[in-house]
């Protein structure tokens, strides 16, 4: 039997499945007018901490649910509900990131429609949750002291493509022997544009900075979803 | 381990294209990766052989070329090539640098065998080219 050899043209980006679901994910949330903000840092830079914290100084004037991305447990959506917020827990077995398709079948069990802010917890990783969109707004990106000053420089894609970089737990900058500066510059060297916030969830240091951007950013993203409408 | 989602994706988007083509089966598909993703090319290799089990690419080889990091200072426009460190920091000039290559993840092109089977029939037809045709 004869074959013929043939160079087929593809010109597709491979994550063009993601990036479309992505797409219709942020369509969605845009026609609702809430602000979804991906929260991405390695395990134990105290993410969930600093959002229960960033939720306690948002109670009572936004709207604000979770849903949570790990690979095992619901243990972090359990600890968002204590706050009387809603939270949802994917969890995602052994995959190292969420993707749009991920969220797009939370967002099926789990309504935004009556929220001003959505917050994405991704799963504990700096490196592959970088490569997927999932439709937010906002990219922010948590790393602390305690992991050392060279976070950027050893994970420089994920810092790239945030837009916000919490830098946590400066209460324990001394003891970690990691000096701030040193931190804030190898952030900045890998991205030049983001907003740079260096804060404390535990002792409440810088904390007002962080979440009076955000409440503006809230504030913002509603009244322009009100304008379009 | 994110390489076995993005070469499931691959094998997805390379047999959709092959079966649009009628395609028997894809011999080749070419990959674009720039160094500044979050992909290792042996990692993917690795997860290439696992995900295209089953598939029109059971036998494929996946050519993957390595798109070096780019970038340019938006004011001066020098530009160079990062090697170890990525600082988007122009050295010349201290404004910020904007990249223009290494962050691609593209299938350029597959090369498949196509289904054209010459028919026994067919080819009977051609060594007796005055059968009446039916």
């Amino acid at each position: 039997m004869e074959t013929v050899p043939e160079r087929i043209s593809v010109q597709t980006s491979v994550l063009n499945a993601n990036q479309q679901t992505a797409a219709a994910n942020r369509e969605l949330f845009a026609g609702e007018g809430v602000l979804v903000m991906n929260l991405m840092s390695a395990p134990g830079a105290g993410m969930t901490t600093l959002l229960e914290a960033t939720i306690r100084s948002l109670r009572g004037q936004f709207r604000v649910a979770v849903i949570e991305g790990d690979l095992q447990t619901d243990l972090d959506a359990q600890r968002i509900q204590a706050l009387g917020v809603r939270a949802y827990q994917i969890t995602t077995g052994t995959v190292c990131h969420l993707d749009a398709r991920m969220v797009a079948r939370a967002l099926d069990a789990f309504p935004v429609s009556d929220l001003d802010l959505l917050v994405i917890e991704n799963v504990g990783n700096l490196i592959c949750p970088a490569s997927f969109d999932l439709g937010e707004s906002l990219r922010v990106v948590v790393c602390s002291v305690a992991e050392g000053p060279e976070k950027p420089k050893k994970y420089p894609v994920m810092f790239n493509k945030a837009n916000v970089v919490l830098i946590n737990k400066i209460d324990l900058a001394e003891a970690s022997g990691v000096d701030l500066q040193e931190l804030t510059e190898n952030v900045r060297n890998v991205n030049p544009h983001a907003t740079i916030f260096p804060l404390s969830s535990r002792t409440g240091e810088g904390m007002a900075a962080w979440t009076s951007w955000l409440q503006q950013a809230v504030k913002v993203r509603a009244s322009a979803a009100m304008a379009g409408a | 381990m994110h390489e076995i989602s993005i070469a499931e994706s691959i094998v997805e988007i390379a047999e959709a294209k092959a079966r649009e083509q009628d395609a028997r089966s894809i011999q080749v598909i070419k990959l674009r990766l720039g160094t500044f993703t979050t992909i290792v090319p042996d990692a993917l290799q690795f997860a290439f052989e696992i995900c295209r089990q089953g598939t029109l690419a059971r036998d494929a080889r996946l050519d993957i070329e390595i798109v070096p990091m780019v970038v340019r200072c938006v004011v001066c426009e020098a530009s160079t090539k990062p090697v170890h460190d990525v600082c988007l920091i122009c050295e010349h000039c201290g404004f910020p640098l904007e990249i223009v290559s290494g962050e691609e993840l593209q299938i350029e092109y597959i090369e498949v065998d196509s289904n054209e089977e010459v028919s026994p029939w067919k080819q009977y037809q051609k060594e007796f080219p005055s059968r009446p045709v039916c």
